[in-house]
């Protein structure tokens, strides 16, 4: 444990002659060329952690040689359309095409999907899950884009 | 369309690995629709074909990153983990064939002042 008055140490020697050492600390003492280290005031009862120097991380190696590719791609997102009578009615009536998609897809995920592998702009995607396990979306166009001919399209009618 | 060969996708580069995976993934996103809508057999029996074509595609892909990886690393020190020796997880923490080998200065000595000697009984 470091004393608590510091005083600065003397320029290292090669033969630390103790006589000639004191008498040069001696001297520096009358001179009041040494500093004494002013004690710390503490206006709190309660003592905090100090904060000290956070580094940022310098791997010598990355952990993982080459990140792996995204595999929730726009083909793995949209499975296949759906086909039902009810699905027809929503091409025709509401806008919309129903489709089944990845159980780990989410709407903004569907949403960019339809518009890379279509080239149509959804308006609005809901989803759910079917008891069988599958998620089912359905995904309402903008009204410039028409339901039926993108059905056409894409080869269901 | 020909049977995906994997020597000729071997000597591709990764720009046209990557076209052409696009490719077979747009054929198959058209054969599952097919499925649903009631196709033909000769597409539904397509399905098979394109999957595994698909798979072969990704593993010369990966194959190639691999490769070129390690090669990247050849000189330097420390290996990324996937790249270094899998082998078990004991295997790795045990000591290497170096460490086993060393000996201590007095052991070195011992064996050269005091060999294993062979005696011959004459008969």
């Amino acid at each position: 444990m470091a004393p608590p008055r510091a005083v600065t140490a003397t320029k290292p020697k090669k033969k630390a002659d103790g006589k000639t050492q004191a008498l040069k600390v001696a001297k520096a003492v009358k001179s009041g060329s040494i500093k004494r280290k002013s004690k710390k005031i503490r206006t709190s009862v309660t003592f905090h952690r100090p904060k000290t120097l956070k580094k940022a991380r310098e791997p010598k190696y990355p952990r993982v040689s080459a990140p792996g590719r995204n595999k929730l791609d726009q083909y793995q997102i949209l499975k296949y359309p759906l086909t039902t009578e009810s699905a027809m009615k929503k091409i025709e009536d509401n806008n919309t095409l129903v489709f089944i998609v990845d159980l780990k897809a989410d709407k903004k995920m569907i949403k960019a999907a339809v518009k890379k592998m279509y080239e149509i702009q959804a308006k609005k995607v809901n989803t759910l899950i079917r008891p069988d396990g599958k998620k089912k979306a359905y995904v309402k166009l903008t009204p410039d884009y028409d339901a039926l001919d993108v059905a056409n399209k894409i080869g269901i009618i | 369309m020909a049977r995906i060969k994997v020597h000729e996708l071997r000597g591709k580069n990764k720009a046209e690995l990557q076209g052409q995976l696009k490719d077979l993934k747009a054929e198959l996103s058209l054969l599952r629709v097919a499925k649903v809508t009631g196709g033909a057999p000769n597409k539904l029996s397509k399905i098979k074909v394109v999957r595994t074509s698909i798979a072969r595609v990704l593993t010369v892909i990966s194959q190639k990153q691999k490769s070129a990886l390690r090669e990247a690393y050849k000189k330097k020190k420390l290996l990324p983990l996937d790249l270094r020796p899998k082998k078990t997880r004991a295997i790795r923490r045990r000591l290497t064939k170096h460490q086993l080998s060393l000996k201590t200065e007095r052991e070195k000595k011992h064996e050269k002042y005091f060999p294993l000697r062979k005696y011959a009984v004459k008969v």
